[in-house]
């Protein structure tokens, strides 16, 4: 039986539809521009997100009046910026 | 008669389907094979941070894949198809106008989106986007436990979207202009994917600079302990399945002629051939890194890599006993490599990733000339030499070096490269997450071992270090004021 669908009319109609319209189409040139878009913005995002936090942290432990003890301090007591959202990966909050 | 050549047309037709469907087959289980890759660099990276850095560690890993995918889609596979013959190809007198190869590379064209009547152009790109990757996260050893999660995107961005793919267009394609020219051969990118990435990273690691308390005052080298040695092998070891599927995806099927497999190239050779030389090559390096390193189980680990990348470049003409001799040497070579650049250039390479891939990505091409000279490679069958190969390693060393120290350099001059020494010193965790990942475990004091081999509590040395390291950040912000 599924010898008899016809795979020839489908596989045209589907050819010939491409979100945006098919490959070197006006569609396809703006999908690419929004894309490259994006990707820079998420880049500029990675970097100014990041900024925000590593100053933050470190003006928290200026702030505390010294320079944490390197591998010695549990994570709750120390000084520590809001934690982020989504289920606390802090034991007992 | 008419009858029998409609029937032979359509038998033929057929075959040309099934071949075309087994090759995207192929490639796409190659790809689901080397995600083991990357399930092994997070997992050998995180392993060799400490406890403080792990969740760090492991973000870079993840989003590798997040940065390194666009922007290859978008750039990355139009310079491996378009700049072929060293800079861009002739004939773009519009988007839609693009020649040959390079025309199906550009973001936007039918190669790269849906199409009924291409099985290979999506499934070959993503082998190649896979090997990017690789290439980027290569260097994310290295950089650990200091570098900022940005300034690595930005990093790895470059080298597995720009760098890497550009090599891989002059030595790594049939139409490379190495290849055509000087017959250079590197079948399993020894130099293309891995010289490259350790030479990168040898740029950036020299902007860069230590951890914090990775050298005492006279200059020597203390070691660092990372929080889960047996992790970091089962990363290893992860990484070694991958390239299974790594060495796979370097070849191309042509399954309706024979041998039915061809390299890089298009010089034919055979999935065996190089299947032997991999595992020979794991042997080797084995053995040659557990002798030079007096059985360290992570030099040993490692050096089961650098054999095997030693002996990739000739994968498909090397005979099993001349890549296991190759493969011990790669391995010795990794181990006294790695420990020179820690003690005498000091450089801090937390995982030993210059030595292991860079050195031995050069080596391994250099191998090729030496041992494999005469091999007529690519489609104009041009003999390789080592004079070929060395024209390879002297294109490649400056296309990878320079970027990775340039682009690092401009962004320390920014602050962006490294995070602030406070935060170094604490645990990148901490200030990324705001969270410790082994919540349930109890904290013990974390260690190091100082040159003597004496290992003791790491907290005074390392608040020494940052004293050292904040009185010169003192006094260089008095002179800039």
């Amino acid at each position: 039986m599924i010898d008899s669908f016809p795979f020839d009319e489908w596989s045209e109609d589907i050819a010939a539809f491409w979100t945006f319209g098919p490959g070197n189409s006006t569609g396809t040139y703006v999908l690419t521009v929004l894309g490259i878009l994006v990707m820079v913005a998420a880049f500029v995002g990675f970097v100014w997100l990041e900024n925000r936090k590593l100053q933050a942290q470190a003006e928290l432990l200026r702030a505390a009046g010294g320079i944490p003890a390197p591998g010695g301090v549990p994570p709750g007591p120390g000084p520590s910026q809001p934690p982020l959202a989504g289920p606390s990966t802090h034991p007992g909050e | 008669m008419a009858s029998l050549l409609a029937q032979a047309t359509q038998i033929e037709d057929q075959l040309g389907l099934d071949s075309a469907i087994l090759a995207e087959q192929f490639y796409f289980y190659t790809v689901v094979v080397m995600w083991l890759i990357h399930i092994g660099f997070m997992a050998y990276e995180g392993g060799a941070s400490r406890r403080k850095n792990v969740m760090s560690t492991a973000m870079k890993n993840i989003l590798t894949i997040a940065v390194v995918t666009p922007s290859f889609y978008y750039f990355g596979w139009y310079i491996y198809g378009c700049f072929q013959h060293g800079g861009p190809a002739e004939g773009h007198a519009g988007p839609a106008e693009f020649p040959g190869f390079c025309g199906a590379t550009a973001p936007w064209s039918d190669a790269m989106g849906p199409n009924l009547q291409d099985h290979i152009s999506a499934v070959f790109f993503l082998a190649f986007l896979l090997f990017s990757w690789t290439t980027g996260s290569i260097m994310s050893g290295a950089v650990i436990e200091r570098i900022r999660l940005s300034a690595y995107l930005i990093l790895t961005m470059l080298l597995g979207s720009a760098v890497w793919i550009m090599d891989a267009a002059w030595g790594w394609s049939s139409g490379g202009w190495l290849v055509t020219r000087f017959g250079f051969h590197d079948s399993i990118a020894s130099l293309v994917v891995h010289g490259v990435a350790g030479a990168f990273a040898l740029g950036v690691l020299l902007n860069l600079g230590p951890r914090i308390g990775k050298y005492d005052r006279a200059g020597l080298a203390r070691t660092f302990r990372g929080h889960n040695t047996h992790l970091t092998l089962m990363g290893l070891m992860l990484i070694f399945t991958g390239f299974y599927g790594f060495y796979a995806a370097c070849l191309v099927i042509q399954s309706t002629i024979q041998p039915g497999w061809l390299n890089i190239y298009l010089s034919p050779t055979t999935l065996g051939a190089i299947a032997f030389v991999i595992t020979v090559g794991f042997a080797g390096g084995f053995t040659g890194g557990w002798f030079a390193s007096k059985g360290d189980p992570f030099w040993t680990l490692s050096g089961g890599l650098a054999g095997v990348i030693s002996v990739s470049a000739g994968a498909d003409v090397y005979h099993p006993s001349l890549a296991y001799i190759l493969a011990i040497s790669g391995g010795m070579l990794a181990v006294w490599s790695g420990l020179w650049i820690e003690r005498k250039l000091r450089v801090d390479d937390a995982v030993g990733a210059v030595a292991v891939h860079g050195v031995c990505g050069f080596y391994g091409v250099l191998l090729v000339g030496i041992f494999a000279g005469g091999f007529p490679t690519g489609v104009n069958n041009v003999e390789t030499s080592l004079g070929g190969q060395v024209m390879g390693m002297l294109a490649f060393f400056p296309l990878a070096f320079l970027p990775g120290y340039i682009v690092s350099w401009v962004l320390k001059y920014f602050n962006l490269l490294r995070v602030p020494p406070e935060v170094e010193l604490e645990g990148l965790d901490m200030a990324e997450f705001q969270a410790d990942f082994f919540p349930e475990f109890e904290r013990v004091p974390e260690t190091i071992v100082l040159p003597s081999g004496e290992e003791v509590e790491s907290a005074p040395v390392l608040l020494e270090a940052f004293a050292d390291v904040n009185g010169r950040s003192a006094s260089a912000e008095r002179r800039m004021s």
